[in-house]
């Protein structure tokens, strides 16, 4: 579904700066991979590149087959709403609009009609439970049920790839762990295709894969094989590695 | 780095957002400043010249002070939003434990700072322009020669120190009103959520049938009536406006909203909801700004009709030249000589028709009707009447009346009864066309063949027609000049009249309060706009965080852009198209009560500000979209 080919990203300026060096990446259809790696390690660079905000210095990334950059900014702009989601850490709802005029966005875009548009904030609201607060104002709702809202938005229109950034960085335990279960369960029954950046390992440990990337590389790719606690026992034992450098561990024995 | 220097690196390396506040106080001050230039101008002593002259120059007294009050809250609007834009920045300084006199003084500085630049680049760029602002005045004004460039010392003074003190007032004002929030207000800034607008249908009710009353009493009255509906009208009107914009405008948006077809598709979902938030945040706005545009299409509008009226006056009743001489009149033929020398003079030609008058009294109505010979007609109309031994011709003057027929001024007579008895058949009753009020003048014309003239008695009133048609009769003004002061005007037996001398001056007198007009139009045009501007930027870092998440979302460019200009749009036209309908209706009724045709007149009015908007509308859209793309 998604595939990062050699990718690369430079930022110009006085000092060059490589946030990305030649990285590689594969998303199968209905899989739920989780990004990690320390702060200033790519992450979001990767996301950027990946949701076609951001186009990189070279290298080549194919969703469904489109080779995206080389869309032009309106096919851009189309791309994403017909084929990709979007879920922020800080929710990116719309003040003025309620819940549900928010769910429904993507489809007024695209002038879906009315019926079509009821039946299907119905039915992922149902799914979502958010069924009782679709004619509440987005001030008006907890940081969880914005969080959902989100996510109902970013699944509306069926989209081929789900991109979610740091989801639960802004919400409490208890809503981390609705909004994360709301996720892998679309996974499954809905077989969305997920790609989730966060540097939470108990976030990361719902995922199927969690790639970690260290200074813009590839370091490493764990699966999950067994539950949950013993995948997020291996996703905290690699962290613990990656957060520091030899060196420092060095220098301290002497 | 002392406070001071912080104060100064905090105003100019931060242009940007100083930019808005600084450029409506210069401009406020480059509009006074040139008003004032043109005021004191040395040629344009108004004292001496005409009859309006007094009038005049008090009008443009008053509208300066009008300016300099508009301006004062101008700016202390323009600063409000301003200081409200940096909330944020207020917290981190008190934070940082900045005290509440420190910032109190850095507002301060920062005010005098920026005031004091404003005030001399606003002079500055007013000089600049001052030559053109001189050549349009004199344009406007239709004075003879234009107004030469000179360096308005007074000018420059009296702005420097009205805007110095405006300054000084305003930053103190200012640096107290600050205090009042708190700190985690100030960091919170602006991002509180707003409740979602309601609108009451009773008040959105009201407000149409308001709005319908008033315009149907416009409608309906004529002549004196519209006196007293004046201020009725008023009334009905600006309460029916207040509430369109605070109520009815939200009650059809919502309305609108509940259209599902036309809420949810495409742009409209965001557009629409989008639209009642600020409709509900500036209605206060757009009713000061629709009231205040009105009441400058009206005053304007006027204006324009008066002049057209007198002018068209002027023109249909006083001939080129013309001498009038009454009875005990010793120096007729001696001024008459004098007339002729001077047109003479200037290879001016002319050509000359005495008319002698009679005035008698008809004693079967006891009306006044001017008397001349068929002879003398015929000269006048070229035409080739004869009348017999017992029969008159008669016309009348068409009235202005303020609208009302009263149905006397034309005449029913069948038959005149002059004195002893005698009677005349009137064989035509009718208008009076214009060569003859030219020439004869007076409100009611009787024609008799030459015979009965001579048989008619002569009165104290009797007079002697000296008509001088001149074809290029526009020539005639500097003669005119020097034959009124040669002849010193209007004498006991003698008066001496000029088509171009009377039309100079209504030209100077209307010129000058046009002049006004349109300055203080364009002062509340411009104010107007830059309300609109000030509010769009203090709403510009939400929309930007707006626009940004919705493009991720995948909201191409030309959506984007037509949605900031359909709401931009919106908040430009809605106040002004009010303003333009209540204006049109407002002038319809003055055109009512006038008897005059303003349609013209007042559509070129209004079409001039509409095209100043649109302008503006342009420009200002255009710098908007052009920053929330930045983002993107």
């Amino acid at each position: 579904m998604l595939e990062v080919r050699n990718v690369s990203k430079v930022y110009e300026g006085k000092v060059a700066y490589q946030a990305l060096s030649n990285l590689n990446l594969t998303v199968q259809k209905g899989e739920f991979v989780g990004v990690m790696g320390p702060s200033g390690s790519g992450k979001t660079t990767l996301l950027n590149v990946v949701s076609t905000i951001d186009k990189p210095s070279s290298g080549e990334v194919f969703i469904g087959g489109q080779q995206t950059h080389k869309l032009s900014k309106r096919q851009l702009a189309l791309f994403r709403r017909r084929e990709l989601g979007f879920v922020f850490q800080d929710f990116n709802l719309l003040q003025t609009l309620t819940v549900k005029e928010n769910i429904i966005f993507p489809l007024t875009l695209e002038n879906v009609s009315i019926k079509e548009q009821d039946e299907r904030v119905n039915r992922i609201a149902d799914k979502l439970g958010i069924t009782h607060i679709l004619n509440k104002r987005t001030y008006e709702i907890s940081g969880g049920q914005c969080q959902r809202t989100a996510i109902a938005r970013a699944i509306i229109h069926d989209p081929k790839l789900i991109l979610a950034d740091e989801p639960t960085g802004n919400l409490d335990s208890k809503s981390a762990k609705d909004v994360l279960e709301t996720l892998q369960r679309l996974n499954k029954e809905e077989e969305a295709t997920m790609m989730m950046v966060t540097h939470d390992a108990q976030a990361a440990s719902y995922c199927d894969r969690v790639i970690f990337i260290k200074d813009g590389s590839l370091y490493r790719e764990i699966h999950r094989s067994n539950g949950r606690e013993v995948f997020f026992q291996e996703i905290m034992n690699v962290l613990s590695v990656i957060g520091g450098t030899e060196d420092e561990f060095s220098a301290v024995r002497v | 780095m002392n406070f001071r220097q912080f104060a100064f690196k905090n105003v100019f390396r931060n242009k940007r957002l100083y930019a808005g506040y600084f450029f409506s106080c210069a401009f406020s001050v480059m509009i006074f400043f040139v008003y004032s230039m043109l005021a004191f101008h040395p040629e344009l002593s108004f004292q001496g010249q005409g009859n309006y002259g007094k009038g005049a120059q008090t009008g443009m007294d008053v509208a300066q002070y009008i300016i300099y009050v508009f301006t004062f809250f101008f700016i202390l609007y323009s600063m409000s939003v301003f200081l409200k834009s940096r909330k944020k920045e207020f917290g981190i300084c008190i934070m940082q434990g900045m005290s509440d006199m420190q910032l109190r003084r850095l507002v301060f500085l920062e005010n005098i700072i920026i005031g004091l630049t404003a005030t001399v680049s606003g002079i500055a760029i007013g000089l600049l322009l001052s030559k053109g602002m001189l050549m349009l005045g004199s344009s406007v004004l239709s004075l003879e020669k234009s107004l030469s460039f000179y360096m308005p010392v007074k000018a420059i003074w009296l702005s420097f120190a009205a805007f110095t003190l405006l300054f000084l007032f305003i930053s103190l004002f200012t640096a107290t009103i600050l205090r009042s929030s708190s700190l985690i207000d100030l960091l919170k800034g602006t991002a509180k959520p707003k409740p979602e607008p309601k609108a009451s249908r009773v008040l959105a009710i009201l407000a149409a049938v308001l709005l319908i009353i008033g315009y149907a009493i416009a409608f309906v009255v004529r002549g004196v009536l519209v006196l007293f509906a004046l201020l009725p009208v008023a009334i009905i009107v600006s309460v029916g406006t207040y509430f369109l914009f605070t109520q009815l405008s939200v009650y059809i948006i919502n309305k609108l909203k509940n259209k599902k077809k036309l809420y949810r598709s495409s742009t409209n979902m965001i557009t629409l909801s989008d639209l009642a938030y600020r409709m509900k945040d500036n209605a206060r706005m757009f009713f000061l700004v629709a009231i205040i545009s009105t009441v400058a299409f009206t005053a304007i509008g006027t204006l324009v009709g008066m002049k057209s009226m007198f002018t068209n006056m002027i023109s249909s009743s006083t001939p080129p030249l013309k001498y009038e001489s009454y009875a005990d009149n010793k120096q007729a033929a001696e001024h008459a000589a004098l007339i002729e020398q001077a047109l003479a003079k200037r290879n001016i030609s002319f050509e000359l028709l005495v008319i002698k008058e009679k005035n008698v009294t008809d004693t079967g109505t006891n009306k006044d009707f001017i008397f001349i010979k068929a002879s003398d007609y015929n000269r006048i109309m070229k035409e080739d009447v004869a009348l017999g031994q017992d029969e008159a011709r008669l016309f009348y003057r068409k009235d202005i009346d303020m609208g009302y027929d009263r149905g006397i001024s034309k005449g029913q007579e069948t038959s005149l009864t002059l004195e002893g008895g005698r009677k005349l058949a009137v064989t035509e009753n009718g208008e009076m066309p214009a060569p003859l009020l030219q020439s004869a003048g007076g409100s009611s014309v009787a024609v008799v063949s030459d015979e009965v003239f001579q048989e008619l008695p002569g009165s104290k009133h009797d007079s002697t027609m000296y008509v001088y048609d001149v074809a290029d009769w526009q020539q005639t003004l500097a003669v005119s000049k020097q034959l009124m002061t040669e002849l010193k005007g209007n004498g006991e037996h003698y008066r001496f009249s000029s088509r171009a001398y009377e039309l100079n001056d209504i030209n100077q007198g209307f010129g000058q309060i046009l002049l006004t007009g349109l300055f203080i139009g364009a002062v509340f045009f411009v104010a107007a706009g830059s309300f609109l501007y000030f509010r769009l930027y203090a709403d510009l870092d939400n929309d930007r965080i707006q626009y940004r998440a919705i493009s991720k979302l995948g909201l191409t460019e030309g959506e984007l852009s037509k949605i900031v200009s359909t709401q931009i749009g919106l908040l430009f036209f809605v106040p002004i198209i009010v303003a333009v309908i209540h204006g049109a209706v407002a002038l319809n009724t003055l055109q009512n009560t006038f008897s005059t045709n303003l349609v013209l007149e007042s559509s070129l009015v209004l079409g001039a500000f509409l095209v100043i908007q649109i302008i503006y509308f342009v420009f200002i859209r255009a710098n908007y979209v052009k920053k929330l793309k930045d983002v993107m």
